[in-house]
């Protein structure tokens, strides 16, 4: 038998309200127990055999989580990840006991949302040297005379892709500086890859406290109606996954 | 007016979901280990890479999204 960990949490009031609380979830028919030290504690349940992690699983370990979400303060631990004892549980919680309890409170009432900012790439780049004047498709007439004019073309051509690559990443930056300072005054924290694909040009995830969650919404729809030419797609709320920096040893 | 801003696709929550699932929260280790010094961890990664492979996989070919 194993000890399949969904996730760490804060203990706010003694292990058997906790407890009690753990037992109103609804986590199925997984027999979650918890298992803590002083103010923190695991998540656990038992498991048998071996852990084939398909999509199915994940999928069902994620919707554990997400229940377990709404009562504790929490941070989800990644699939897949088993202990053999008890023992062995709490001597991982009390060897990285500072670090847990730093990042449980660093999340604590606060809620996770992904944004997607997306583009038809080529519309974009096409409205974007139109309003900056460059010129893309010169004529390469004028060096035909030019024996080298092979070689002049091909650099004018890497030089004009390489103005339009500067154009897109410019616009990124406007775009992720303006999102910053609207949820900023939100009070939320953020994390940013741009140019994730052609398509998705922002990539994003931000914390922010519970209570500010239609404010957040309401800052994208703002975002939306200015854009028009990009699609945001807010995606949320999520247990505090991107914002846990965590390895234990 | 907020379901046009949160979008309630099945494939694209699927797709947060899974992304969060397997790649990100607390990592108990960092390798791909069966036994980590005296604590007896058992750590599948091997299998969750293949599992994000295959859902990289099908990202691609535009089963679960297409952008």
């Amino acid at each position: 038998m194993k000890l399949l960990i969904y996730a760490l949490l804060l203990i706010k009031n003694s292990l058997e309200e906790t407890n009690e609380i753990l037992a109103g979830c609804d986590t199925s028919d997984k027999n979650l127990q918890i298992i803590a030290i002083d103010k923190i504690g695991a998540i656990v349940g038992n498991f048998e055999g071996d852990l084939i992690a398909d999509k199915a699983k994940a999928i069902e370990f994620a919707k554990e989580i997400e229940v377990l979400s709404n009562q504790f303060t929490l941070l989800p631990v990644r699939f897949g990840s088993l202990m053999v004892s008890t023992e062995a549980i709490l001597d991982l919680l009390n060897k990285n006991s500072k670090e847990i309890q730093n990042n449980l409170l660093h999340v604590e009432n606060r809620y996770e949302f992904g944004l997607k900012v997306m583009c038809d790439s080529s519309a974009l780049k096409s409205s974007l040297v139109e309003n900056s004047g460059l010129v893309v498709n010169s004529s390469h007439a004028k060096n035909l005379e030019n024996p080298n004019s092979v070689y002049r073309n091909w650099l004018e051509d890497k030089l004009k892709e390489h103005r339009l690559e500067e154009l897109v990443l410019n616009y990124v930056d406007t775009v992720i500086k303006e999102i910053t300072e609207a949820i900023e005054i939100l009070g939320a924290t953020a994390k940013f890859k741009k140019m994730v694909s052609e398509k998705t040009i922002i990539d994003a995830v931000f914390l922010l406290a519970k209570d500010q969650k239609n404010e957040m919404v309401d800052t994208i729809i703002q975002f939306q109606k200015k854009y028009i030419n990009l699609m945001f797609i807010l995606t949320g709320p999520w247990p505090p996954y991107n914002f846990v920096e965590l390895t234990l040893k | 007016m907020h379901d046009n801003v949160i979008d309630r696709s099945k494939d694209i929550t699927l797709l947060e979901m899974l992304d969060r699932v397997l790649t990100k929260g607390v990592i108990l280790t960092g390798d791909i280990v069966i036994s980590v010094a005296d604590i007896d961890l058992v750590y599948l990664g091997v299998k969750l890479m293949l599992s994000s492979v295959e859902t990289m996989e099908q990202i691609k070919s535009g089963k679960i999204i297409k952008e």
